[in-house]
Parts: structure tokens; sequence; C-alpha cells
């Protein structure tokens, strides 16, 4: 135990020292495996930021049908009852125009709206929320039956744009899905060639030791260490990279959101999302590196 | 100590290194190897240290079947032995010190004693003072004495030198094999392999002759 303390506090320092005196190469090692980690990290904050906003949005699409000054009471019961029927509606509400008015004016907050208007000119209408697994092409069928009904003046479809914007955020999950995916193996792959060419540079010393009695764990150890403090270290410089660009950008998308009078900024990464970072860096570059070692090592006995 | 049965090895493409050799070393020996270059004394030496193994037949190291050892185990018979090669493998990145401290790295000694081991190899060897050098900077005698040293550094049971006395002048080449001699005066088993048989004479000791990877009288 001792002396696997001491192999291991040897190995350390030696990695270390290696990367002090080869700045360089280890500097630029470190900035691609940065990039390439802050690339999903960026995107995923994005996402968050985007998804968080949403979650407030109602998804259910909602259908607003406005009805026509003129239209009397059977025709407001004929469509009450086609609604009620319905099975794509999960729920219709009748509101009247007096009640809209009623509704506006505690909105505004004002007698005034009232007192300029010598009648009510809001319209009577139904708000019918459909049923969420409704299809696009079911509620469009639905809005054309509602519109060919007497009486109706004018129906619209709310809350659709709101329905594909989670279809774009499910979309933009699955997008970074696939670049974790991919960027995970090219990290993995990139550390085993960096570790390959450390490896190549010592393979006289690997091969001595191997000669007089050095386990694979003695060979791989030093690698190992390496990888790690490599993987750790770009880790973090990616949390960094991604900082800055959300610093650099949120600025123009503050002002971008309040353009359309909202409250909106992309949210910087917590404690724990840089802790995941680091930690998912550090593996892989732990599996690239054992991969290199066994790669080399198979050749000896 | 190290026994041989019946081992043949042939290398890829056929080529027959060592044929049915049997035989056996004691405890504290000191056996020569002798024979042309191509004769198979390296590989002999290779397959008592596991670096080849045989096509056929056992090669046993203090009753360890060395050719059946696996990745994990072989390590550690290594261990138990200094080996000395042809071709020196001495590292150039790294001083004489370094180079003569690898076996202990790897056995995980602490850096008091290390300090005191690497010191009494090279004394021993006759490199005191020269610890700080790059090996690039010793002769070609003395870069056999850091060899050596770095083969006994760990006090092995078993030292096993190929063609030691090679490119060394006569009384050098002396030199070395009386520091070989006092070794196996404090029980070390020693095989040493030499072209020149010349030199072995003098010893008086057992030769193994090898002649196209066979026994010869």
């Amino acid at each position: 135990m001792k002396h696997w303390i001491r192999l291991n506090a040897l190995a350390l320092q030696r990695t270390v020292a290696a990367m002090v005196r080869h700045p360089l190469n280890h500097g630029l090692n470190l900035l691609v495996i940065a990039i390439a980690a802050a690339f999903p990290f960026g995107f995923y904050l994005l996402l968050s930021s985007v998804a968080a906003v949403t979650a407030q949005l109602p998804v259910e699409p909602q259908i607003s049908v406005f009805l026509k000054p003129a239209a009397g009471s059977a025709e407001i019961g004929g469509i009450k009852e086609l609604l009620a029927q319905d099975e794509r509606v999960a729920n219709a509400r009748f509101v009247a125009k007096d009640e809209a008015l009623k509704d506006l004016q505690a909105k505004v907050g004002s007698d005034d709206l009232l007192a300029g208007l010598t009648e009510n000119p809001l319209p009577d209408a139904f708000l019918v929320t459909t049923r969420s697994d409704a299809s696009a092409a079911a509620l469009d069928a639905l809005k054309t039956e509602l519109a060919g009904r007497p009486g109706v003046d004018e129906v619209q479809l709310d809350s659709a744009w709101a329905q594909r914007l989670e279809r774009l955020l499910a979309l933009g999950r699955g997008l970074l899905e696939v670049i974790v995916v991919l960027l995970a193996v090219a990290l993995a792959l990139i550390t085993g060639n960096a570790i390959r060419m450390q490896i190549l540079t010592r393979r006289d010393e690997i091969e001595v030791a191997k000669l007089i009695g050095a386990t694979d764990a003695f060979i791989r150890r030093p690698f190992m260490y390496a990888a790690a403090v490599q993987g750790l270290i770009g880790g973090l410089l990616a949390c960094g990279i991604v900082v800055t660009a959300l610093y650099w950008l949120n600025p123009a998308v503050t002002e971008l959101a309040s353009a359309y009078g909202q409250r909106f900024a992309l949210h910087l990464p917590g404690p724990l999302e840089i802790g995941a970072v680091c930690l998912v860096t550090t593996l892989l570059n732990l599996v690239g590196a054992w991969l290199a070692v066994w790669r080399h090592l198979r050749r000896f006995f | 100590m190290i026994q041989f049965q019946q081992v043949s090895k042939r290398y890829p493409g056929g080529f027959d290194a060592v044929k049915n050799l049997s035989f056996e070393i004691q405890t504290g020996e000191l056996v020569f190897l002798a024979g042309h270059s191509g004769a198979g004394k390296s590989t002999l030496l290779k397959l008592i240290a596991g670096i080849e193994k045989p096509s056929s037949g056992a090669v046993l190291v203090n009753n360890q079947n060395v050719s059946r050892l696996g990745r994990k185990a072989l390590p550690y018979v290594r261990r138990h032995l200094g080996l000395i090669f042809q071709d020196h493998k001495i590292l150039y990145d790294r001083s004489v010190y370094d180079n003569v401290r690898l076996p202990l790295d790897i056995v995980g000694f602490d850096g008091r004693e290390v300090k005191r081991r690497v010191l009494a190899a090279l004394d021993k060897v006759g490199l005191s003072g020269k610890e700080k050098l790059n090996p690039v900077a010793l002769s070609g005698g003395e870069q056999q004495r850091l060899c050596i040293a770095r083969a006994v550094v760990h006090r092995p049971a078993i030292l096993l030198a190929d063609e030691p006395t090679a490119n060394l002048d006569r009384d050098y080449a002396h030199d070395i094999l009386e520091l070989f001699k006092s070794f196996h005066q404090v029980g070390v088993t020693l095989v040493i392999s030499a072209h020149d048989e010349t030199l072995m004479a003098d010893y008086g000791r057992r030769i193994l002759r090898l002649k196209h990877g066979e026994f010869t009288a």
C-alpha cells in the first residue's frame, strides 16, 4: 500500500513536470480538448435557457372562435353543441362580449376605455382548448370546420407557434445528443492520439521498464495521470470559453428579447454543471489514454 | 534454479533459434554460454527472462514455468532477474543515476533507500562520482558498467548477461568478468554469453556451447 502510494505520487509528480517542461505541446492539446467540450456544453446551456422560457408558455393549442355580431343564440347553441361532442376538443368556454370587455377593462385598469365607446366593439367568442395529442392536421381540419359554421366570423389557432417551438426544442435536444456523442468519441480519440505521441517519445523507457519487470499498471500510470490532469484542465478551460462567450453574447440577447418586450438572458453554468463537464472530459481522457497504452503494450510480453 | 525441458524456439518464417534444449543450472552457479553469432545464445537468455516464449517445451525459473505465465505474473518473475542486454538499452534522456534507479522505481522503493542503493551499485562497478553525467559522456566500457549497475541495483538472485564483453579490449573484458565473479561469490546465479571462448577458459566454469541452436560437446 505504501509502495502503491509512492508509485502514484512519483507518477503524478513526473506528469506535472513533463507538462511544465513542454508547455506548448500540452497547451495545444488542452485547447483542442477545451474547444471540443465547449461546443456541446454551450449548446446545452443555450437550449436549457430557451427551454426555461418555453416551460411557461401554454403548449396545448388554443382555438379562438370569434362570432359575428349578428350571431343569435341558436347559432351559438349549435356551435356549443358541436364543440361539446367533438373528440378533438378538451374544453370549450363561451365568452360573451360583455364579459370580454370587462376582462379587457380589468387588464388595462381604467374606465376611460368604456367611456370613449358608444357600444361594445368585442364579439362573442369561444375559447377552445384542444387535446394535446391532436395532430396539426386535425387541428387545421377543426379550424376549417368551425370557420364554415353559420355565425362564425373568424377562427384563430393560437399557441400553434408555442407547439412549434416545443418541437424545435425537442429537435435541438436530439441534435445535442448527437453532437455530444460525436464529440465525446472525438475527444477520446484526440486524447488517445496525444497520449500515443507521448508514448512514442518514451518508447525506449517503456521497453526497458517492461524488460526489467514493470507491470502494465506501472507503465500506464503516468499516462493516465497525464490524461486526467489534461481532462480536468481541458474541462475547466471549456467552461471558461463558454462563460466568456455567454458574457459576450448576453447583452445582445437581452436587447433582442427586450425588443419583443421580454426579459430573457442566457443563463451561466452553475458549479454542478461545471463539475459535470470536468468529470466527463476527465473520464473521456482516461478512456482515450487507456486505449492508447493498451494498444502499445500489446506488443510486449 | 533454471531448468530447460526440451525447449525449442522457432521464429515466424521457420527459423529454428534453439532446438530441443534440456539442461539445468543450479542456484549459485556461474555458467558461460559460448557460440558464434546466431548460435542461439541471445534467444536462450530471452527464453529465461520470458521475453520470448518457447515454441515447445518448458522453461522453469525458481520452479515456475515462465513460458506459461500471464501478463500479470511475468513482471514479478523478472524482478528476480538482472538483465544485461547486448544492445545495452541505456536511456540517453536521463542521467547515469536515473538510469540505474529505474528497477527500484518499478518496485517502489522510497527515496532514501533508492539513493543508498544506486550509489552503492555505481560504487561497485567503479562509476562513483559519475552519477550526474549523461550516459553519452561515458566510454564504451563505462556504459557496460552502467548496464551492470542497473542490473544488480535491486539485488537479483539471477544475473543474465548477453555478450557483456563484446567490443571491449581484453583487459577491460577481464575487469568485467572479475566483477561478475564477485557477484558469483555472494551467491548470485549467473549466465553469461560470449562468442570469445578464450576469455572463459581462465575461469574454469561450466561452459554450454551452442551451435545452430543445439549443444555441442
